[in-house]
């Protein structure tokens, strides 16, 4: 640093090494303590039967990390939970800005949509299975079942936002129906229609591993099962952290990607 | 005039969804989709005779010692991580990747382990109810105005006041969201970790049913089951409306 340059603090990240030495060493202190607490419970005979020590876990999970077995599990679970979750996002954006646009409508389909909504679409599983089988058409079906609503809900509340000297602005230039979709309802909607799209992202994982720990359908959640029927509580716990990790990147991937696709809504964020 | 145009404008899509429903499935003969007059026949029958009351006992009660679970569990840590920042700082990492895994992940370690139960399924809706509630929680406490607090210091009211009249009240709206959050992750785990394994409950009686090829009590114990949900959502939001009346009522909500 040259004498001249005067020293900016920023507020946060990056201006106290020190600090962030000393936040790190207490994350790590927080791992060894919750590790160190399973040990002891585990050397003290509190724990099942069945519980895995910490060496076990670890081992399990790179025994898992480098079988091919998880690889394909996964692969299943995320192919059926992005294209449920897509269908959802088309069809949901697509009625949702449609019922938007209509105040009638939006209050007809109101009681509808929050019934979806609150619906458990777990319960409908049963069915699902017995009419379309245990397959990957299920799995997408029920993703998008569930991955829907929260869509829709954001949808039509983000077509409904409008400014009234917004509307009144284009009755007034006479802006035709489709610009004025384009250039008004469209960028007023997507804050909105973006977090019932980042929901129903991390909504789609859980429904997808749900559906596999329920029907055996090929994915994480069918070897998360089978883990737990071998009594391998060491590989089911390597499948359970490995799921947190993959909802945990897809919820921060989608942060990122919404903190840069909406920059022009920033003021609301 | 006006309350039954809103009445009707709100309620004519449903009537005429069930009419269909009932219309087109009245003399089907798919084992499947039976009628909807059947449907609600089964629905009736059980409900009269006891079984789906006994069962939905059973269900609501796990739901509710779960929910109970959180609600003490979220609330409590969540006023301590939201107040104490070195403490913050350390677990965030931890909470976001908890938060992370699937709820119904962990249903087979705990349901398929633990047996039958009611207790390994209050603890798993427990730990899926608890997430939303903590991380509210500590959004709550931390969306208080830094005046407030400051005031609180200044006038030296002690801890337990301070922690009962700022910080509680301050984040309450939030961990109110939560909670609303939280209710229908818990109902559908409730379900889940009945279908998983049970012999009691309105998720055994829809796999049961499934099984042996009742499908007009599997779609009952669903219709039961969406109803139920619904009706929980629509009492919470009038608890929320009540209980947060001075909120509400201050303007502080933008819409």
């Amino acid at each position: 640093m040259s004498t001249f340059t005067i020293p900016i603090v920023q507020p946060g990240a990056k201006a106290f090494p020190s600090r962030q030495v000393r936040l790190a060493a207490t994350r790590v202190g927080v791992v060894a303590l919750l590790l160190g607490a399973w040990q002891l419970a585990y050397a003290a005979g509190a724990l099942p039967e069945v519980a895995p020590d910490v060496a076990g876990i670890v081992a399990a999970l790179a025994a898992v990390v480098s079988s091919g077995v998880f690889w394909t599990a996964l692969g299943q679970t995320l192919l059926g939970a992005f294209a449920g979750w897509a269908l959802a996002a088309v069809v949901g954006i697509v009625l949702g800005v449609a019922i938007g646009a209509s105040g009638f409508l939006s209050r007809s389909t109101a009681v509808l949509v929050e019934f979806g909504r609150a619906f458990p679409m777990l319960a409908l599983m049963p069915v699902v299975v017995l009419v379309v089988g245990v397959n990957s058409r299920m799995v997408i079906l029920m993703v998008f079942l569930s991955c829907l609503w929260p869509i829709l809900i954001q949808s039509i509340a983000g077509s409904r936002r409008q400014d009234q000297a917004v509307v009144d602005t284009v009755r007034v230039f006479r802006i035709a129906p489709f610009r004025r979709f384009r250039k008004v309802t469209l960028p007023a909607a997507l804050p909105l229609i973006s977090t019932g799209l980042r929901i129903s992202a991390s909504m789609s994982i859980l429904v997808a591993v749900g559906v596999g720990v329920l029907s055996q359908s090929p994915g994480l959640g069918r070897q998360i099962t089978m883990a737990q029927e071998a009594s391998r509580w060491d590989v089911a716990f390597a499948y359970i952290i490995f799921a947190g990790l993959v909802g945990w990147g897809l919820n921060s991937a989608i942060a990122a990607l919404e903190k840069n696709a909406l920059t022009w809504n920033r003021q609301e964020a | 005039m006006a309350i039954l145009r809103r009445v009707l404008e709100k309620g004519w899509l449903i009537v005429l969804l069930v009419a269909v429903w009932w219309i087109a499935s009245a003399d089907s003969s798919n084992v499947f989709f039976p009628p909807l007059s059947t449907v609600v026949a089964t629905l009736w029958r059980d409900l009269g005779n006891g079984l789906l009351i006994g069962y939905l006992g059973f269900s609501l009660g796990n739901l509710a010692l779960g929910l109970l679970i959180a609600l003490v569990v979220g609330i409590g840590l969540g006023l301590l991580i939201g107040e104490i920042r070195w403490l913050r700082e350390a677990v965030t990492p931890f909470v976001d990747f908890a938060r992370s895994v699937p709820q119904a992940a962990i249903v087979p370690l705990i349901v398929g382990t633990f047996g039958l139960g009611p207790g390994p399924k209050i603890y798993t809706i427990a730990f899926a109810c608890v997430f939303p509630i903590l991380l509210n929680t500590i959004d709550g406490v931390r969306g208080i105005e830094p005046t407030v607090r400051r005031f609180g210091r200044v006038y030296r009211i002690t801890p337990w006041r301070y922690f009962r009249r700022v910080v509680l009240p301050g984040a309450l709206p939030q961990i109110f969201a939560g909670i609303r959050v939280a209710l229908p992750i818990g109902i559908t785990v409730m379900v889940v970790s009945e279908l998983y394994a049970a012999n009691r409950g309105v998720g055994f009686y829809i796999l049961n049913s499934s099984s042996t090829f009742q499908l007009a009590q599997t779609w009952a114990g669903a219709v039961l089951v969406g109803v139920i949900g619904y009706a929980i959502a629509l009492l919470f939001f009038r608890i929320e409306r009540v209980s947060l009346r001075w909120y509400f009522r201050s303007g502080a909500m933008a819409e």
